[in-house]
């Protein structure tokens, strides 16, 4: 009996140890660990600050521009434009998906100035390799100190490492799973049961140069074009699909008005390297995803096949990089969609794309 | 599953608690289960290999244990062959290859090149080594065979001790599992204070030392030569604190359930001499070197020229037991020349022989210094991740006197790793549980409050794996 006493006294104290500390966290050493390990913390508070109602949250594809771009500003100022009385902010964090988003939105406070956020909806976003990505350990350790929860639990989960974090090769695994074991779902007389198989038959049939040798560079491109787009959405187990429901939620919680750009992708370079299925697993899956968030009251901009391919900085990788004339193409779209709820705000900037230089 | 996770925080209690909720006859199965589960963490078929290292050694003490003669001879080598042979495929048969080719090179003899990628199981040498201990120790008659299959095999794999030892022996262990085991709050108090006391050295002080350690080590270069020797202090420290904390906490999980494990290390820094620092760092594998390599060569009862070829062989083995790399081979080698070196010029160094009390505290004090500098400078061949590099690091403490970057160490580095020597050193061949019986609650609470804030809040974030994992 007192040996139970003994413990239980100890239990309890260590509890009472544990709420102190968590005070004792908070008041001197939580600010600087997140300055530390979480400065994403700092794009929150700066839209915060500024006192910005509407939000742009995106990745590389916001911020970067080509060499040549005469106007190098990223889509969120080119939609600023449209709207010169309201403030507009952005957080941009590259190499980002909606899980951070979720995680940085919800670190607005419940009573801000925002009220209407803007959702960079990436297709590429939603494929094995990007989400076993090897930058998702640096990613998801990033957002632990932001998590709603007491910041001592959060620090306790940094220090014993209580997020996904894995490493490469384990994600190389992960995602290799996947490509071998998600079904493409396409025609019934497609060769390939997935994308593994279509990756490989690509790989050893080759594109083939005039001469009819293989190109081995084009090849490589349509390997990896498969890899990025040949999937078909599965809503019960894509966890990017929950970070976006939670991000649906959210702003249902926080009552913000809610866009997903769903941004751009080379479909003429798709179409060109691989053929008229990957376009049509494109399109699926934009069409699934527009279906299944404008059910949910999101307004969706569908940008898929708004950009052409020589607007795409990256020619020989699968990015969202656009040089200026994509990004304000975008940006138009974006605008357009917000002039709902700001009509007497928007502006009617004069774009006329045809003027802006389009060679690389 | 590492010690320093969530996963381990969920498991240890679980397990403990089952254990003791679990009669007797049930308990064997249990740990052995929770061992496999614990081990499966890593790479979980690698647990197949382990199954043979288990049943070569199983079934050869018990034919050596039933024979006699020559044919008692011939079971052992065939037991010690083969769970070698599993060592040396997964361990060593790459650098072997490497070695044969390279040599054939500069021979002109013809080596086919093979390629095998094989990521080395988890603490593959520690369980190997512990499981030609029982063979060993069967063969010399000082153990009987376990004939439970499922107690032996618990006997390699038991969970605090599975991946980096201690190395048991098994009239310690095996002994011990057999024995029925009451709860006991003064064991579980014991072995929650030697867990918290190595999260506390591997989380707080080794980890935030590793990344220093890693900026020097990657580019020695562009660091200044002060920098550089902070990087090797420090490098000594990481070591110790990672290997001590994990052994730490491995016999602190064991302690709770009423096992008793040796202890792995007594201050090895405070050591006057090489030999010493030996009988004071990783004493379960020195010891093991001592007892089936060093005795089964003589020992010292044979002539010098021989007992310096044994001290080299033995030191040579043991680094090669760390890694197959000519690094370890170096550094094995090196302690065992400093080994032979301090043995010829003992009398110079012996402070026991100044009758004055200060000048003995004094010599003993520099001999402390000599030792720990002698055993720092010679971890570089240990950290280093060839000898090129290593040879790198050695000349840029002498080669950068006046070039190069500053290291900027973090204030409460320099705090946690004073802390911990000045505890280190308090704790003088006595072990922190027990240390801590002699204290008053309120300081025992205060240490206690100390190092859980500092393991939840000052623990490196960065992602250390236990170094003598590779092992």
């Amino acid at each position: 009996m007192t040996t139970i006493k003994d413990i239980l006294f100890r239990v309890l104290l260590v509890a009472l140890l544990l709420v102190a500390f968590n005070f004792i966290y908070k008041a001197f050493f939580f600010e600087d660990d997140l300055q530390e390990h979480s400065g994403l913390i700092n794009l929150v508070r700066t839209v915060v600050n500024d006192n910005c109602e509407i939000v742009y949250v995106g990745e590389s594809s916001n911020n970067t521009a080509r060499s040549d771009d005469a106007d190098k500003r990223m889509i969120s100022d080119f939609v600023a434009d449209y709207f010169p009385t309201v403030k507009m902010g952005n957080i941009t964090k590259p190499a980002s998906h909606a899980g951070i988003y979720y995680e940085l939105l919800r670190n607005i406070p419940e009573v801000s100035p925002v009220k209407t956020v803007v959702v960079t909806l990436n297709l590429r976003s939603f494929n094995a390799q990007w989400i076993y990505s090897d930058l998702e350990t640096p990613l998801q350790k990033s957002i632990v100190l932001l998590k709603d929860r007491p910041a001592l639990y959060n620090r306790f989960m940094l220090s014993f490492k209580g997020y996904d974090i894995k490493t490469n090769e384990e994600r190389e695994k992960q995602f290799k799973h996947m490509w071998r074991h998600s079904p493409l779902l396409l025609r019934d007389d497609f060769p390939y049961e997935n994308v593994a198989k279509w990756d490989k038959g690509t790989a050893e049939k080759g594109i083939r140069n005039a001469d009819g040798s293989i190109n081995y560079e084009l090849t490589t491109l349509a390997c990896h074009y498969i890899k990025g787009y040949g999937f078909s959405i599965d809503f019960s187990s894509n966890p990017r699909v929950t970070d976006f429901d939670n991000i649906v939620r959210l702003a249902e919680e926080r009552n913000w008005n809610l866009v997903f750009n769903l941004m751009a992708e080379n479909i003429q370079k798709a179409d060109s390297l691989v053929g008229d299925d990957l376009v049509f697993l494109m399109r699926r899956n934009r069409d699934k995803l527009i279906e299944r968030y404008q059910k949910n009251g999101v307004l969706v901009v569908d940008n898929l096949e708004a950009v052409e391919d020589e607007q795409f900085i990256d020619q020989n990788w699968t990015t969202e990089h656009y040089a200026e004339k994509g990004r304000r193409i975008i940006a138009a779209n974006v605008a357009k969609a917000l002039k709902g709820w700001y009509p007497t705000q928007f502006v009617d900037v004069a774009f006329i794309p045809d003027t802006i230089s389009t060679k690389p | 599953m590492l010690f320093n996770s969530i996963e381990f925080l969920i498991f240890f209690p679980i397990v403990t608690l089952l254990f003791f909720v679990l009669p007797h006859k049930y308990r064997w199965f249990h740990l052995l289960a929770a061992s496999c589960v614990f081990y499966m963490f890593f790479i979980p078929q690698y647990i197949f290999i382990l199954l043979v290292t288990i049943v070569i050694d199983y079934v050869a003490a018990i034919w050596i244990a039933k024979t006699d003669g020559k044919k008692r001879k011939r079971y052992l080598v065939i037991s010690v062959v083969s769970t070698c042979a599993v060592l040396f495929v997964f361990k060593y048969f790459n650098f072997f290859n490497d070695n044969m080719l390279l040599l054939s090179h500069k021979m002109g003899f013809y080596y086919p090149e093979h390629v095998v990628s094989f990521i080395l199981p988890i603490g593959l040498s520690f369980h190997t080594f512990q499981s030609l201990s029982y063979v060993i120790e069967v063969y010399r008659g000082n153990q009987k065979p376990e004939k439970h299959f499922g107690i032996y095999s618990l006997y390699v794999m038991f969970y605090p001790q599975l991946v980096t030892g201690p190395i048991e022996r098994p009239q310690n262990l095996l002994v011990q599992l057999r024995q029925e085991k009451t709860f006991s709050y003064q064991n579980l108090s014991h072995g929650l204070r030697l867990i918290l006391w190595g999260l506390f050295v591997k989380m707080v002080v080794a980890d935030n030392i590793g990344a220093y350690v890693d900026q020097i080590y990657a580019k020695p270069e562009s660091f200044n030569s002060l920098s550089i020797l902070n990087g090797l202090f420090f490098y000594s420290f990481q070591i110790y604190c990672d290997f001590f904390g994990y052994s730490t906490i491995a016999i602190g999980c064991a302690k709770a359930m009423g096992y008793n494990l040796m202890d792995n290390f007594k201050n090895p820094y405070l050591a006057q001499n090489i030999r010493e620092f030996w009988q004071r760092w990783h004493i379960s594998l020195s010891t093991w070197f001592r007892d089936y390599v060093y005795f089964s060569l003589g020992g010292n009862r044979v002539k010098i020229s021989r007992w310096v070829f044994n001290i080299l062989i033995v030191f040579v083995l043991s680094g090669l037991w760390h890694g197959a790399n000519w690094t370890f081979i170096l550094w094995g080698f090196a302690h065992g020349l400093v080994h032979v070196a301090e043995h010829f010029t003992k009398k110079i160094f012996k402070w026991k022989e100044f009758t004055d009390k200060t000048l003995a505290s004094v010599v003993r004090f520099f001999n402390g210094i000599k030792t720990f500098v002698i055993v720092t400078f010679i971890w570089i061949l240990f950290r280093a991740t060839d000898v090129h590099h290593a040879k790198n690091v050695f000349l840029s403490v002498f080669r950068n006197t006046s070039v190069g970057d500053q290291l900027h160490v973090d204030m409460k580095t320099w705090i946690f790793l004073a802390l911990f020597i000045v505890l280190d050193t308090l704790l003088f061949n006595n072990r922190f549980d027990r240390w801590c019986d002699k204290r008053h609650f309120v300081l025992r609470w205060s240490m206690y409050a100390l190092m859980i804030f500092g393991i939840i809040v000052f623990s490196s974030v960065n992602n250390f794996p236990f170094i003598y994992f590779q092992f």
